[in-house]
Order: structure tokens, then sequence, then C-alpha cells
């Protein structure tokens, strides 16, 4: 299994919900908050470890009307950014 | 979450910390991930800086440029003297605002915002803005629109990206002059807007909301379509120099009646019209939607650390709180070096060194401290003397439980996501 396609959301980074469906992501060592549109949360719900991309776009397929045809690509990128900021991260293979 | 949402999202973070300045524009898109740029980071290298570049360059300065003004405002945070045609105030000397701007520009000085007093006023208002031309910097100016003809009007145009702001505080003579002092200002603003407009300029309305008026803004937003302004923002009375004594006199709004129209100015009034509406409390209390969302307007930060106040008189100072607070004033153009005050001064380096983490109060336990700064530092210390103190309308809020839980780090252990001890 390749590890490094199953990202892991940052246990540190804490995640607020809010009424209009977006979300807050703060970092409570830095200070840094991050602000999630409602497909942004719905993809860091998924960052556990156990979903793949494919997983995730998959997910995101059947929950979503319309979902581009880039949405991998999105969603690497989503992930790579995520990753530059310290907010998620991948298992390592023991 | 709403499919009909959902689809429509990119999944790019958007990392665009310009969005977070003081000068900020709609964003360009959407995206999932927002904000949070460390502050030293927030700042690009201006095309005309050659070398090395501070860690914090000065991105603006705030020109104060008159000591006088030609209103008499009573929620005035500057508090200026009343310039009605028998007594002439100084004004900064275009020699030392000319000195002041080539200083700047070696410390990465990209933009100014012409401010008072009543900027307009100043007797060699055309020269500044000539200068300003010739240095290809960005302009901000926040008038009262009183005195913008239509020829002034034309030479802020040939400005680079002029951005102009007019306060209009009612939708009627009345109401606006009520606040402003002076018989005759509500016409002469409005010839203001419409002369800007006239020269392609389509400018910010700005109305301070307070008692007297607070029934009068959806009729100034429809006053600011008619205009043709680009924009209208609904400012909150500070508890400074004259706000201060509205407070003490209840002309001001309670925080609960602050807080309801806030989110009613987001939430139902910004859908009744093409207007961006941006409505002043802090960003704690903005949802994220308006703040990132398709028509949202940014987070509107303080830009502390890339700006400095220059005051009428010639003065350095944190912003235009040294009219007020003789400490914020760091020096004099005349005889300091522009450089040694930015790079040396003991209050900005202490702000540099201490922003975020240094906030006491509310602000200290705020989820939006590293983008909101403190909503405003110069009004803290007025408030309390401390720099680090909460801002005083997210105390007001917690105290009467008005302040949104969400944003409250406090809680945070009852969301957070699983722990994967492996990462």
């Amino acid at each position: 299994m390749d590890m490094k396609d199953r990202p892991v959301a940052n246990p540190l980074i804490v995640l607020r919900e809010e009424f209009d469906d977006w979300a807050i992501l703060f970092d409570p060592d830095t200070g840094n908050a991050f602000g999630l549109n409602p497909t942004g949360v719905f993809v860091w719900k998924l960052l556990d470890g156990d979903h793949s991309i494919d997983d995730i776009s998959a997910e995101l397929r059947e929950s979503a009307e319309a979902v581009p045809e880039e949405v991998k690509d999105h969603l690497h990128e989503f992930v790579r950014s995520l990753e530059k900021q310290g907010l998620v991260g991948f298992e390592v293979a023991g | 979450m709403k499919q009909s949402e959902r689809k429509k999202k990119s999944l790019y973070i958007k990392e665009n910390p310009e969005r977070c300045t003081p000068d900020a524009k709609r964003p360009s898109s959407e995206a999932p991930l927002e904000g949070g740029v460390p502050p030293a980071e927030r700042s690009s290298k201006p095309a005309h800086l050659e070398g090395s570049i501070p860690i914090y360059p000065l991105n603006c300065i705030y020109f104060y440029l008159t000591e006088g003004c030609n209103l008499c405002c009573r929620h005035c945070w500057i508090q200026p003297k009343f310039q009605n045609g028998e007594r002439v105030y100084p004004s900064l000397e275009v020699d030392l605002f000319k000195s002041i701007i080539d200083q700047a520009k070696a410390l990465g000085l990209g933009s100014v915002k012409l401010t008072g007093g009543e900027p307009l006023l100043h007797p060699q208002i055309g020269e500044l803005l000539d200068h300003i031309e010739e240095e290809g910097l960005r302009l901000t100016i926040e008038t009262n629109g009183v005195l913008c003809t239509p020829a002034l009007a034309r030479k802020i145009a040939s400005c680079a990206s002029p951005f102009v702001s007019v306060s209009i505080d009612g939708a009627d003579a009345e109401t606006h002059e009520w606040v402003r002092g002076v018989a005759g200002s509500f016409r002469q603003a409005v010839d203001g807007v419409r002369n800007l407009v006239e020269a392609g300029i389509h400018p910010q309305i700005i109305m301070t909301v307070m008692r007297r008026n607070r029934e009068q803004i959806e009729d100034v937003v429809r006053l600011a379509e008619g205009l043709r302004a680009d924009s209208v923002k609904f400012n909150i009375v500070q508890p400074t120099a004259r706000g201060e004594k509205m407070h003490e006199t209840g002309e001001t709004l309670t925080i609960e009646e602050l807080v309801d129209i806030g989110r009613w100015v987001e939430n139902e009034l910004s859908a009744t019209t093409p207007l961006r509406l941006h409505y002043s409390h802090p960003i704690a209390f903005r949802p994220m939607s308006r703040m990132f969302g398709e028509k949202g307007d940014g987070c509107g930060v303080c830009g502390i650390l890339g700006i400095l106040g220059v005051l009428g008189n010639g003065s350095y100072a944190l912003c235009g709180i040294g009219e007020t607070i003789p400490e914020l004033v760091f020096g004099h153009a005349a005889h300091d070096r522009l450089a040694d005050i930015w790079e040396n001064n003991a209050i900005l380096k202490e702000l540099r060194e201490g922003l975020p983490h240094r906030f006491e109060g509310i602000c200290g336990d705020c989820v939006m401290r590293g983008i909101c700064l403190g909503s405003c530092v110069a009004q803290n210390y007025y408030s309390s003397g401390n720099l680090w103190a909460g801002y005083w309308f997210c105390e007001a809020a917690k105290k009467e439980g008005l302040f949104p839980g969400t944003r409250l780090e406090g809680g945070r252990r009852m969301k957070r996501v699983e722990a994967r001890p492996s990462l």
C-alpha cells in the first residue's frame, strides 16, 4: 500500500464547524487559523490515514453533483497545500 | 453541506496573503483553505526594492495630512481642530512628505493612504498627488468628500489604482449633518462622490453606525447604489477621543445591537444589493463564507506590522493614535531617519516580537488572533495602556455571552479530529 497516498490530518489541529457549513482549522501551537469551505470540510474529515485520494474522490462523487473531471488533481493539490502548512502528514510504514 | 454548494468548489489552497491587508479587495475565487499566513511571510518584495529586504517591509504609510478638518464629526477618533475658513491649522510640509516617501521606498513602500483631518484640505494636495503618481505608489484616500472637485477627482484618478472612500453618515442631510456638524456638508459629500464617479473612480461609502442613524443603514445602501459607488463599509464608533464621549453618553449602540446589525448586514442586507457591504466588526464575528466565499471581501486585518503613521506636524507615530497618545509618537521626520525608527523603535519591535501570542483577555483566547491581530492595538492601548489588551468589542460581547463559541480556543478539544499516534 502506498502510504503517501493516505494523508492523515494533524491531530493537533482543531476543526471548528460553523453555521454556514464552513469551518476553521486552528493550529494552537502557531496561532494560525485557516478557513475551509464546505468541500474542504468534507475532505478534511476523510484525511484519516485509511482513505486514499482515490477513495476520497469516490466519496466526493457519491456525495456531490457535477464533480469536475480533474477532481483528483484538485485533491492532490489540496493535500500538498495542507502538508506545506503542517496541517496534514502521512503514516510511515513500519 | 448542501450539494449545490459543494459541487461548485475548487479544492485549491489559495495562498493569497494580500487578502489579509487593509486594502483587501474581493477574492478572485473560492478555496477550501484560507488565511493564517504568519505575519513575517505576509509581504512580498516590491518591484522597485533592490538588495536585501527587511523582515517587515514598510508596506504603507498613513499620512494624516492636516491638523485641521473642515467638518467636526462627533465620533472622530482623531479629534482634529475645526478649520472653518477663518483660521488655518498646520499641514504636513511638502518637502517632508517627499523626503519620507523617498526614504520609505528603500524600506519597501508600495502604497500610501491620505487621511486626516481631511486630506483634500491640504493646501498643496495637487502637488502631493502629482508626487504619488510620479512615484507609482498605490493610493488610498479617506475623505469627507466636501472638497472633491471635478478637477481634483480627475487628478486622483490619474494615480495608480486609486481607492477612495467617502464618509456619508446618513441618507439625508439632517442625519448626516447631525453627525458631521456642518450645514451643507451632505450635498457637498454627495457631489464629491458624483465627481469621483465622473472621473472613473467608484468610491466606497463609509457610514459610521450609531443610535441616531441606525435606521438609515439600508437607505444609505440605496443611496450608494444610486450614486454608483463600489461598496459600503459600516464602521463602529470606537471609544477613542470624541467617540469615547459618545460611548459615555449613550449615543452609540449596545454590543447586542451591534452584533445583531452585523448579522443582518452580512446575512440579509448584503443579499439585496449588488454592492459589496462590509461591516467592521472583528473577524471573530465574520462568517468564513463572507470572507472567503464567492462574494467574500477578505478578512480585512489591521496591517499594523507593515504600516507607519505620519501626523500633520511631521511626527512619526504608530498611526493617527499619536494625536492623542504621546507615547505612540516615535520621532519627527525633520530630524529622525525613517529607517532608524522603522527598524529600531521599541514599540514597533515589541509588536513584531509579540504579535499574536502575547495577547491577553479575549484576544488571547481567540482562534482568529493570528489574522485579526487584536483588531486594533492602537485602540486597545488607548483603552487600557496595554498593547496586548483584548479588543473592547470582543470583551463586551464575551461578557454578554455573544462571542461566537467556535472562535474561542478554550473549547477546542470538543471537536478535535481523531489522533493518529504515528503522525
